[in-house]
């Protein structure tokens, strides 16, 4: 299993922040979302831009005619037709022998994407997947809404997975509640209401702003679904993996903030030393956030060849989903 | 609970620690009550009585005592 992710160049610091809202005390931001910077695409740079770049770094000294599958899993496809991990096939020069879709899915992607490469490879479907997360809600989000400005930041990671990676995979908890549609949300744009500029604008007294054209996210309501699912969601894949968590070595959540991510760490009651917790220079960058970890984690020595580690994503949707890998 | 240690908790998590903070004192009208505020209650509430508020619970308060009462008066005692 190899990872690579890419962050777009140009940042946005809570200096910045303070800059542009002066009126805002942008230093809690840190202390209380853990955050202290994030990364923007540019105007002309899309998910699909990132895919590449970080499929490129993940490709590096791979012979990419073996990838014989593309999975891409982006709310932010460069198109509705053609499926962007189609273009992705292209400007990679990947082999025209591969399979290529997209999916579409958030904060819950990156546990999706495995499984359904473990399907795929496990039947011989596929034999070398390329399997990327890229996001982009900065493009969904209101230049007026500091909340969501604050949290969320761009970027993508690529990831090698090879049937040998898929003996590594354990099994998977998936679960879905349509319900959480209205919680996290770009209501136009899309076959369901148009994009329209006579939309009421809200901006809201804690810089929350609500418009049907851009990202709407119910904070309290997200975080009272964490509460409601995830200890379940944990309990019940620590069950079907037969594995307590003494007996991993990490655990990672999707790093939504960094006091949810505390809240739930002290309910469930997971140790300080084994559980990530930073997003303190990328932000929340959606489906991309374990793999983001993961490699972190990787490159600073916390994981290793025969690690146990828990992945943990929870989010839009609503969806969640959870498995135990032996890193490979 | 007794309502004065539940003040002193919500005084805690809500980093109001140099406010002076009564059952009528109004919450959404401290300066510094943001959507953090709001979280912050939700996981007072959720760790202390076990149980869950919904946004739209929560964007009905106004005082501490209005709190409490959504909570249940049953949990507190003077």
């Amino acid at each position: 299993m190899k990872i690579a992710y890419y962050l777009p160049e140009k940042t946005f610091t809570n200096s910045d922040f303070e800059k542009e809202f002066p009126d805002w005390n942008a230093s809690k931001i840190e202390e209380k979302v853990g955050i202290r910077q994030r990364h923007l695409v540019s105007s002309d740079e899309t998910a699909l831009d990132l895919a590449v770049k970080a499929s490129e770094l993940v490709l590096e000294e791979i012979d990419r005619n073996s990838i014989d599958f593309v999975l891409l899993c982006t709310q932010s496809p460069d198109y509705f037709l053609p499926t962007s991990a189609c273009i992705l096939q292209d400007r990679l020069a990947l082999n025209k022998h591969c399979g290529a879709l997209d999916f579409n899915l958030g904060c819950s992607g990156y546990i999706y994407g495995l499984a359904l490469a473990k399907g795929l490879l496990s039947t011989g479907v596929a034999h070398h997947i390329l399997f990327v997360t890229s996001e982009t809600y900065s493009k969904h989000i209101h230049k007026l809404d500091r909340v969501n400005r604050s949290i969320f930041g761009d970027g993508a990671a690529a990831t090698l997975l090879d049937f040998n990676d898929s003996l590594h995979i354990g099994e998977f908890v998936l679960g879905t509640d349509g319900k959480g549609k209205v919680n996290l949300i770009v209501e136009t744009g899309a076959m369901r209401n148009a994009y329209n500029t006579g939309f009421e604008e809200i901006l809201a007294e804690d810089g929350s702003f609500h418009s049907p054209n851009y990202l709407y996210m119910n904070g309290p309501e997200i975080f009272n679904f964490t509460i409601e699912n995830v200890p379940g969601l944990v309990e019940t894949v620590l069950l079907k993996n037969k594995i307590t968590i003494e007996q991993l070595d990490y655990i990672i959540f999707h790093q939504a903030n960094k006091y949810m991510l505390e809240y739930l760490r002290k309910k469930i009651k997971i140790p300080t030393e084994k559980y990530y917790n930073n997003i303190l220079l990328s932000g929340n960058t959606v489906s991309s956030t374990i793999p983001i970890a993961l490699k972190n984690c990787i490159d600073e020595g916390k994981i290793k060849t025969k690690s146990k580690i828990m992945l943990v994503g929870f989010g839009v949707g609503y969806s969640w989903g959870a498995t135990i890998i032996d890193f490979n | 609970m007794k309502k004065d240690e539940f003040i002193n908790l919500l005084k805690e998590v809500l980093e109001f620690t140099d406010k002076n903070l009564k059952e009528n004192s109004n919450l959404k009208e401290i300066e510094g009550f943001d959507s953090m505020s709001v979280m912050a209650i939700i996981a007072l509430v959720d760790e202390s009585f076990s149980k869950r508020l919904t946004a739209q619970q929560l964007s009905g308060i106004t005082t501490i005592r209005s709190l409490m009462e959504l909570i249940g008066s049953e949990h507190f005692s003077e």
